[in-house]
């Protein structure tokens, strides 16, 4: 495999999730391999040095929010009760358990039974399940790929963690019991899964599975520095990555001496990634060649991700938020800052009632559009507030931000001079 | 162009708005369409109106004539159809506009009472409003189309062919030159002229047919008609350069101004989904990846909000009970009292006891008059001593079963 090819397939995990291997397919430099029995496996990057996104706390950087942290974390120390059930091992694959018990462990955590915890708890199942950290599968639940990536040494805790967790009171008498569930989805899987359920879980699920390899790929750049730079130079790598907005160059070493910065974005480039300035803040974002050959791979090239690109009516919402919260205030006047990030909320009632989507999408759309970071949420008093353009807008590259509003022009006003040159200029390239 | 100095003016109350710095801006560039108008006619540089208000009069006038049907207006009733402007700025458009001869007595003598309006005027007005609009683009279409319509006219002369495509040269090569001017100038007047390149590719075509028609009506024209290419290629160059720029410029979202508010609305209400999507086509996204740590999971399932368990309180009485509060006797002296009688108890006669004949064999109450000895030992005041020797019995039987070997004494 290439450094391109690689750097493609980092990118591609990134936007699509933990990436499918074939039976005996080694995975990407940088990746670890979760093998299943059969050996077909998934692959999920890992990290330099140990770090996990943790590291952000240490430097009092603010990570991606997640959405409703508590109770998603508490629905996952649930599922983890459940298919955890052998402490002596480590976590992932751990062993399928069925919704309803998942469901009860949850309930006997919080000690609440009404209907509105279920659908919560239904609701973090699902963006869990979204984001990999869990596989929901026909009334079945899986620890999802990222599972894996806990660091050893935090298995302790969550050891403990499992072990004061109560169990749930049951009937002495189900109907059917867990393990029959288990058994029957698992049989199963054969059956065309429901539209909501992209996942197919193969054959072999839960049946075991070990983690191979996992040492980023960096020992090169890194191995010419002193401990201190080198800590330096992972800090600034897991902050430009994972941080919810650009961070001061100031803060960091990496991002305020040109030396490292320059390892730093070599770093990048082995991920498929990218500096990117906003003054002086730096983040990170996709690399434009990357993107383009992510872009071109069109729905059938794509190798099998978790996700998959975002659907019609998640594009469609995007889309319009871009002209309510940008297109429209620039328009007026009221944007001074040249950035598709904006304080102007697109107002839901605007969305729901003028435009040609239907409710139920636009409102799954939100939800997912939400959870990735595309959108935020702005809440003002009961009826105001809307949705702005999310934290990920800071991480297109000044050339995606010109496609961007060139696509905007061409589909808005395809017939204006300006759409003729933006056209005119493309062709000549 | 001749440079206008606003003179200073005197702010009324002229409408409703607010004056604010946008305000002035918008003024500013309607005057300056103005001036540029009718800067072939004016006699001297000030001469154009200085406030925008001013041209809103005589319109209001206008629509007063033509309501007013065959009687006229008199001044009064003029001045009633402009009562929402100050009277100065009536008095002063009204003798400007006598002067002109736009409004006229309806009998050109003295004392005369009643007026009429011009139809000239009126139409010119008209001309105005639309040139204000987009900066002549709409003029230029029409401008086009009657010259298309007269040299396809049989009773057109060669002469006037000539003239016509005389002057549309000129027009085209005075609008190009303006247009490289803003290329090369500041990206922010090209994006405020933006509009004088909207409907370029339309004018350029239409100019291209009256081209057409001269040349094979008179094809001795020939040298005028490809001045007049030249100049249609010129536009059409410089104004596809010009929009080249502005997209080259683009940064990142500037260019999006030019596009009105109105077009992002329609384009939002009625673009199906599938051309709201096509717009990130192509787009690569992160897909949600958010961490969960071990200690942060710790953390949440910690701050779960448990509800308060259910814990019946204890039945009170509705009587008022104030407690064994009053039975308790505070005063300094009462420990002291009780402290003495007790010694005395266990000293009787005699002047020292021995600790293991009184304590007895329950050590539960021994144990509270062993504290309260002590208690009697470590005050200086009273009278009484704690004494201990070396010595230890070990007695299993025994309740206790270790003995230490004490004695209170009286003190001497």
């Amino acid at each position: 495999m290439t450094a391109r090819q690689s750097a493609v397939a980092h990118a591609l995990v990134r936007a699509y999730g933990p990436a499918r291997l074939g039976a005996g397919v080694p995975a990407p430099p940088g990746m670890a391999r979760l093998t299943r029995p059969d050996s077909t496996g998934e692959a999920l990057p890992v990290w330099p040095d140990g770090a996990t996104p943790s590291l952000l706390e240490e430097h009092q950087v603010t990570p991606v929010p997640v959405e409703r942290s508590g109770e998603t974390r508490r629905v996952l120390a649930a599922v983890l009760k459940c298919c955890w059930t052998d402490l002596s091992v480590d976590p992932w694959p751990g062993d399928p358990a069925p919704v309803e018990l998942v469901l009860d462990t949850y309930r006997e955590l919080i000690g609440r039974t009404d209907d509105l915890m279920r659908n919560w708890a239904r609701g973090a199942l699902r963006r869990l399940h979204d984001s990999a950290w869990i596989v929901l599968d026909d009334g079945v639940v899986l620890l999802g790929p990222r599972c894996a990536l806990w660091p050893v040494e935090a298995h302790a805790q969550l050891q403990e963690l499992v072990r004061r967790l109560p169990e749930p009171e049951r009937a002495e008498l189900t109907v059917v019991g867990d393990a029959d569930i288990v058994a029957a989805a698992r049989s199963g899987t054969s059956d065309p899964p429901p539209d909501d359920m992209v996942e197919i879980v193969p054959e072999s699920a839960g049946g075991g599975g070990r983690v191979e390899g996992g040492a980023a790929e960096f020992d090169d750049l890194l191995g010419g520095y002193d401990e201190r730079r080198r800590a330096e130079l992972v800090a600034a790598f897991m902050v430009v990555e994972h941080a919810a907005e650009p961070v001061q160059e100031a803060r960091f070493a990496a991002l305020r001496d040109p030396a490292l910065r320059h390892t730093l974005g070599e770093m990048l480039a082995r991920r498929g990634r990218t500096l990117i300035q906003h003054r002086d803040r730096w983040t990170s974002g996709y690399d434009d060649g990357v993107a383009a050959a992510i872009g071109a791979l069109g729905a059938d090239g794509l190798p099998e991700t978790a996700r998959g690109p975002l659907g019609v009516s998640e594009r469609a919402v995007l889309t319009l938020v871009l002209v309510h919260s940008v297109a429209i205030p620039r328009a007026e006047g009221l944007l001074p800052e040249d950035s598709w990030l904006s304080p102007h909320p697109t107002p839901v009632e605007e969305l729901r009632r003028h435009t040609q989507l239907p409710i139920g999408e636009l409102e799954s759309a939100l939800r997912s559009l939400r959870h990735a970071g595309l959108l935020g949420q702005v809440k003002a008093g009961e009826e105001a507030g809307g949705y702005v353009p999310g934290p990920q807008f800071h991480r297109l590259t000044p050339a995606a931000r010109r496609r961007l509003q060139e696509e905007l022009i061409l589909a808005a006003g395809p017939n204006t001079p300006l759409a003729a040159a933006v056209l005119a200029r493309r062709s000549a390239r | 162009m001749p440079r206008v100095s606003v003179r200073s003016r005197t702010l009324e109350p002229v409408s409703e708005q607010p004056l604010t710095l946008d305000s002035v801006l918008t003024d500013e560039a309607v005057l300056s369409t103005y001036r540029r108008m009718f800067a072939a006619l004016a006699r001297d540089s000030g001469a154009v109106v200085d406030d925008p208000a001013l041209v809103d009069i005589a319109e209001t006038l206008f629509a007063a004539f033509a309501e007013a049907g065959e009687e006229w207006l008199t001044h009064e009733q003029m001045r009633f159809a402009c009562r929402a402007y100050p009277t100065d700025q009536f008095d002063n458009r009204l003798r400007v506009l006598k002067g002109l001869g736009a409004i006229r007595e309806v009998f050109p003598k003295p004392n005369q009472l009643r007026y009429r309006a011009s139809f000239t005027s009126v139409v010119g007005l008209m001309f105005i409003r639309r040139m204000m609009d987009d900066g002549g683009q709409s003029e230029m279409h029409r401008l086009l189309a009657l010259e298309d319509l007269n040299v396809a006219d049989p009773r057109t002369t060669m002469e006037e062919a000539r003239q016509s495509a005389l002057n549309l040269a000129r027009a085209f090569r005075l609008w190009a030159l303006e247009l490289i001017t803003l290329t090369t100038g500041t990206i922010e007047e090209l994006r405020e002229q933006a509009p004088k390149l909207w409907g370029t590719e339309e004018i350029a075509r239409r100019a291209q047919s009256l081209h057409g028609t001269i040349l094979t009506r008179w094809p001795e024209l020939d040298r005028v008609c490809t001045d007049l290419r030249a100049a249609i290629y010129a536009y059409s160059d410089a104004s596809r350069r010009a929009a080249g720029r502005l997209a080259d410029s683009a940064g990142t979202t500037r260019n999006l101004t030019l596009l009105p508010t109105e077009t992002w609305r329609t384009f939002a209400q009625t673009a199906s989904r599938e051309r709201l999507a096509a717009v990130l086509d192509g787009f690569v996204f992160d897909a949600p990846a958010p961490w969960h740590d071990p200690a942060a999971i710790a953390r949440a399932v910690d701050e779960a909000p448990r509800p308060a368990p259910a814990q019946p309180t204890p039945p009170r009485s509705t009587l008022p009970d104030p407690g064994p509060e009053s039975s308790l006797d505070s005063s300094p002296s009462a420990a002291l009292e009780r402290l003495t009688q007790m010694a005395e108890s266990l000293l009787g006669d005699a002047s020292r006891v021995a600790l293991a004949d009184v304590l007895g064999s329950d050590w539960v109450a021994a144990r509270r008059v062993l504290a309260d000895l002590t208690t009697v030992d470590l005050r200086p005041e009273l009278p009484y001593r704690l004494v201990w020797s070396d010595g230890l019995s070990v007695d299993p039987d025994r309740e206790p079963a270790w003995l230490s070997h004490g004695y209170l004494e009286r003190a001497s």
